[in-house]
């Protein structure tokens, strides 16, 4: 079915479009020097596209946590420096053999761990929108997945993919001005990604629209054997079919449209700029005929300390493996060093081949899950994150297909088909400034409830009329999130390119 | 395969020397200590009279699973090269995840049905994590929080001794490790990962053993259901079934004492001996320090001494930092698939031994029970890779009795001879050519003298070394292993070599017609001989006695 439906978005576009209106590898060696987007780029493909795949001459690049075959993943950590794996991550291999030019590796923070892509070997990406600035004003791309989102916003690229476990993908789209889709948990394989934290990563895309996010997410989201945690095709079709049999009869995405306003995402650290631009594209829609309810989501407040307990211990774990021996850096142990104890040996690889906020997470994640603090810790956010699907689930008008006991909400009078929130609390910081306080913590108070809930979210840009002469920080990006109940990732995208249609009518 | 040379070129020998071993399970044994009471008698043991001994035990099985329990390597052999059975998944790559095997499940299942466990409708996985080079990934994935299944029970028989419970205290799931063996010259270790992340099983018992004796039998049972069921290989020696052996002493009538855990023991043989010594270790600590309890430690066992030492106390004992595996989520049986494994469990032990003593009643003989114990207990793969029918040495049993044959004829040529020589070559009944149709017909011969003894057992080594789908009558012939006399009765052959045997030996054929029978034995070996086992020792006696004294009289 996803198949037929891509053939008809591929028929609607212009596929030369892509192929021949530019060769991004020039553009690449053109810009990626000032960005910093790419860290590995692929030899010229000697054949050339099939016109008649679904994703025919769109390049795409990859983000350097999933694993190709031909071209080293280096999850941006000195660890891996080297690393190349055997095998191809299956949504690479998806794409290859949807048509698509795998174009390159982006940048990244390690690991995937960072809101601000400076926690990396390559050095940090630098946000392309406004390149004319001097060095002193340059900004960040947003993290983890920073050069996937700059590579898209400079137009070295089609699309890209990232991946995001708290927002990794979503924050840098609304840094860089572009579109960014953090799927349902479970629609797109995770094998070949590497992991930080299983329960909440996330493959995801970004391009400059969303209809080129739907064509790769339909090429894409399939179910894989390989990954235990895949959904399966039974739950995929009982949440598409419930949300567009809920949308089907009107011919306008926004008429009629329940859209939750959710108090708890305008925090007291949130600009006033961005909470000006998110009014105005509430009441554009307003006329347009969606219903804006607003909602309460009141677990919101402790999502941040779940988040990063479960995060950070779910980290201590999966990156236990990266000891030297089988595969990576090793580092090889002095004289003073304690022989005897195996993981005195590894401390030496570890030591150097971790950066200091991998290190500082693997800390955090091992006394989470230590026999004194498992309790108070690891197991108490594991109830905060139920209470926080509890919160979402009430207020969907959909229930979640993919949760052990799915049910309806009981009262179907307050519910909504999607939440809008700002996306960031602020546009792109200055690089300057990255590495100073504790506010890119902050930040992902907007975009970890999504993740811990296993729910689709899309940020867009704000539509905002163009200013080029402008040199006031207005005209820096920002990005406005959508978020729906899980599997409804087909509703999500639709009013994303709903909204990004508010100013072209 | 590409991942083959990479792992080649990846995998680097961690310069380390290793003091101990860590342990590869839990130390997290608790006594119920309320059940204690009343649930065995206090019996009176002459080697340490006043003192009740109390032993639990931690049992590791290899599952028997064509492939591991996560990922689609197959299991090895011991003597497969290093590194051939690896996927990057047990070599922790990253971005590789886990799958379960569901073979696994179902002979974990079957396991916890044969000890009458209630099994857990949902289970879970959780991550156990250390830092040691036979752990690519750093932890083991096993089911610490909620185990395949619990509260189960094993009837135990000893030689000599009462039949006692043994209670179950539950059945996990879990990774096997890697093998590092450490050489102390270069002070370099080698990693093979063939064995890493392989099925294991954990059958935990509770404290109900009091003996080193019960101990041993509480193994020796569980190593015959686990066979039955196909299961677990169950071999000590070999390494599929490990124990880790949990020990404590109290004074008769007072509550039980602290106890010590023994790890790794890999004979039965080893492990009574550990628990002896730990008991007088534990005694006589107790006896210098009145007042006292034993501290709690985590000890080895010394093969050379038989004697344990300590490896760590409980102040040492690592924090594992147990966390549900995200990957694999909660492992939920459908009532479909646990009446399924129910209905089509390979019969226990005891009952197929109540069924051949009920169909064959010349069984029951005494003097038989060794080599049925062979045929239940130490028999070949009844059940072979991931719980399917190898047939194996019982069908071998039945089908050789159906042709109306002596079972007592085929239990001694079965156990004794056929299996007997696989043994010796390393074989088992599954993976050798000798078919059944071809061994009933030596019996056959056997039974109707057309083979005597000693020539069936060479054309039994003959078959074995040298396949052929021949008729075996067609082979013995070419052997020239026909007995001389088939029926009780003499034949020219056998006579000449009587003949010649009595004109070869004068002096004792003189003895013989003196009075002095014993003699006779010689003559007899002398024919025996000469007729390369053809003749039936019976026969040439008579012949010979008659021979000797018609010449006599004559």
């Amino acid at each position: 079915m996803r198949l037929n439906v891509a053939r008809k978005w591929t028929k609607s576009l212009p596929l030369r479009h892509y192929s021949t209106r530019c060769d991004y590898r020039q553009v690449i060696s053109e810009k990626n020097p000032s960005v910093n987007a790419f860290v590995n780029v692929s030899q010229r493909p000697s054949l050339p596209p099939s016109e008649d795949l679904p994703l025919s001459g769109l390049a795409i690049a990859i983000k350097d946590n999933i694993a190709t075959k031909s071209l080293p993943t280096t999850c941006s950590s000195s660890m891996l420096r080297d690393f190349v794996s055997p095998f191809d991550a299956t949504v690479v291999k998806l794409l290859e053999e949807s048509g698509a030019d795998i174009i390159g590796k982006t940048n990244c923070d390690e690991f995937g761990m960072g809101s601000l892509n400076v926690n990396t070997i390559h050095g940090p990406v630098k946000n392309p929108c406004n390149a004319s600035r001097s060095q002193s004003e340059e900004r960040s791309a947003g993290g983890s997945s920073g050069g996937s989102a700059a590579a898209v916003a400079a137009g070295m690229c089609d699309a890209a993919l990232g991946t995001d476990t708290g927002g990794s993908i979503r924050l840098p789209a609304s840094y860089c001005g572009v579109t960014g889709l953090k799927p349902s948990y479970g629609l797109i394989s995770r094998w070949g990604v590497v992991s930080y934290a299983d329960s909440l990563d996330c493959v995801g895309i970004l391009a400059s629209r969303a209809d080129t996010v739907k064509r790769v997410f339909d090429s894409i989201a399939q179910h894989d054997n390989l990954d235990p945690t895949s959904a399966p095709l039974e739950i995929r079709s009982l949440a598409s079919e419930h949300a567009s049999s809920l949308l089907k009869s009107s011919s306008s995405i926004l008429k009629d449209l329940r859209i939750g306003i959710p108090q708890e995402y305008f925090p007291e650290e949130i600009s006033s700029e961005i909470v000006d631009h998110v009014r105005n594209v509430i009441a554009q829609l307003k006329s347009r005929g969606a219903i804006i309810v607003p909602v309460s989501l009141p677990t919101t407040e402790y999502a941040l300390s779940s988040y990063y307990v479960l995060a950070t211990a779910e980290a201590s774990s999966n990156l236990a493996r990266y000891d030297g021996v089988q595969y990576g850096t090793y580092v090889k142990s002095g004289l003073d060093t304690d022989k005897t104890k195996t993981a005195q040996i590894y401390a030496q690889s570890r030591t150097v081949g971790f950066g200091h906020e991998v290190q500082k997470r693997i800390l955090l994640g091992t006394y989470a899950l230590s026999a004194d603090a498992f309790d108070n810790y690891f197991l108490q956010a594991q109830r905060i994150r139920q209470l926080i699907k509890d919160d979402f689930n009430r207020v969907f008008r959909i229930p979640n297909y993919f949760s052990d006991s799915p049910s309806q909400s009981e009262d179907l009078a307050g519910t909504v088909d999607v939440l809008l929130h700002p996306s960031a609390i602020r546009t792109a910081p200055l690089l300057e400034d990255a590495r100073s306080d504790l506010s890119s913590y902050v930040q992902d108070v907007l975009t970890v409830p999504a993740s811990l809930g296993g729910l689709p979210a899309l940020s867009v840009p704000i539509p905002r009329p163009v200013e080029p002469n402008s040199t006031n920080s207005d005209s820096w990006p920002i990005g406005i999130s959508i978020v729906g109940q899980w599997g409804t990732d087909d509703m999500v995208l639709s009013v994303g390119k709903a909204l990004e249609g508010l100013n072209e009518n | 395969m590409s991942y083959q040379r990479l792992l080649q070129q990846q995998t680097r020998l961690a310069a380390s020397a290793f003091v101990v071993a860590p342990s590869l399970c839990r130390s997290s044994y608790i006594f119920n200590r309320r059940s204690f009471h009343g649930f065995r008698k206090y019996q009176e043991d002459p080697r340490w009279p006043g003192w009740q001994v109390i032993v639990g035990i931690e049992t590791h099985a290899q599952i028997k699973s064509r492939r591991k329990l996560f990922s689609d390597a197959f299991n090895s052999n011991l003597d497969d090269e290093p590194n051939t059975h690896v996927v990057p998944f047990d070599a922790a790559f990253p971005g590789t995840l886990p799958k379960l095997n569901p073979k696994c499940v179902d002979l974990g299942l079957r396991t916890a049905v044969a000890l009458k466990c209630d099994i857990n409708r949902r289970s879970s996985f959780d991550r156990k994590h250390y830092f040691y080079s036979d752990l690519p990934s750093g932890y083991q994935i096993t089911q610490q929080y909620s185990p395949l299944a619990m509260n189960g029970a094993l009837q135990v028989t000893t030689a000599g001794g009462e039949p006692f419970t043994v209670r179950i205290k539950q059945i996990q799931l879990e990774q096997d490790t890697a093998k590092s063996t450490f050489n102390p010259r270069t002070r370099t270790s080698r990693i093979d990962l063939n064995r890493a992340g392989a099925g294991l099983m954990e059958i935990v018992s509770e404290p109900d053993m009091r003996s080193p004796e019960e101990a041993a039998g509480y193994v020796r049972t569980l190593q015959s259901i686990l066979r039955a069921m196909g299961s677990s290989d169950g071999n000590m020696e070999q390494g599929s079934m490990r124990c880790d052996v949990n020990i404590s002493v109290n004074r008769k009538g007072e509550t039980p004492g602290t106890r010590c855990e023994i790890k790794n023991l890999n004979s039965v043989r080893f492990m009574m001996a550990a628990i002896t010594h730990e008991v007088h270790r534990q005694i006589a600590f107790l006896a210098e320090n009145p007042g006292e309890h034993v501290p709690q430690e985590t000890r080895g066992f010394n093969e050379d001494t038989f004697t344990t030492f300590r490896l760590r106390s409980k102040e040492d004992a690592p924090d594992y930092r147990y966390m549900p595996d995200a990957n694999l989520g909660v492992l939920v049986l459908s009532e479909a698939r646990i009446n399924e494994i129910k209905s089509t469990l390979p019969p226990l032990p005891h009952e197929v031994r109540e069924r051949l003593l009920e169909k064959y009643p010349v069984l029951r003989d005494k003097a038989r029970q060794a080599s049925l114990d062979v045929l239940l207990v130490n028999n070949e793969r009844v059940v072979g890779l991931d719980g399917e029918d190898a047939g194996g040495a019982i069908r071998w049993f039945d089908e050789l009795c159906e042709g109306g044959r002596d079972p007592a004829l085929v239990l001694n040529w079965l156990t004794q001879e056929l299996m007997g020589q696989l043994a010796s070559r390393k074989e088992t009944l599954a993976d050798n050519t000798l078919s059944v149709s071809q061994f009933g017909a030596l019996v056959d011969m056997v039974a109707s003298r057309t083979l005597t003894g000693t020539s069936g057992k060479f054309l039994l080594r003959h078959m074995l070394a040298n396949p052929s789908q021949r008729p075996m009558k067609e082979i013995a012939e070419e052997l020239e292993l026909i007995a001389l006399a088939p029926s009780t009765s003499s034949s020219p052959q056998l006579h000449a070599l009587c003949t010649a045997a009595i004109a070869a030996l004068p002096s004792e054929v003189a003895a013989v017609r003196a009075g002095n029978k014993n003699v006779l034995n010689k003559i007899v070996g002398h024919v025996m001989r000469a007729s390369r086992g053809r003749a039936d020792a019976l026969v040439v006696r008579v012949l010979v006695e008659e021979l000797v004294f018609e010449e006599k009289n004559a």
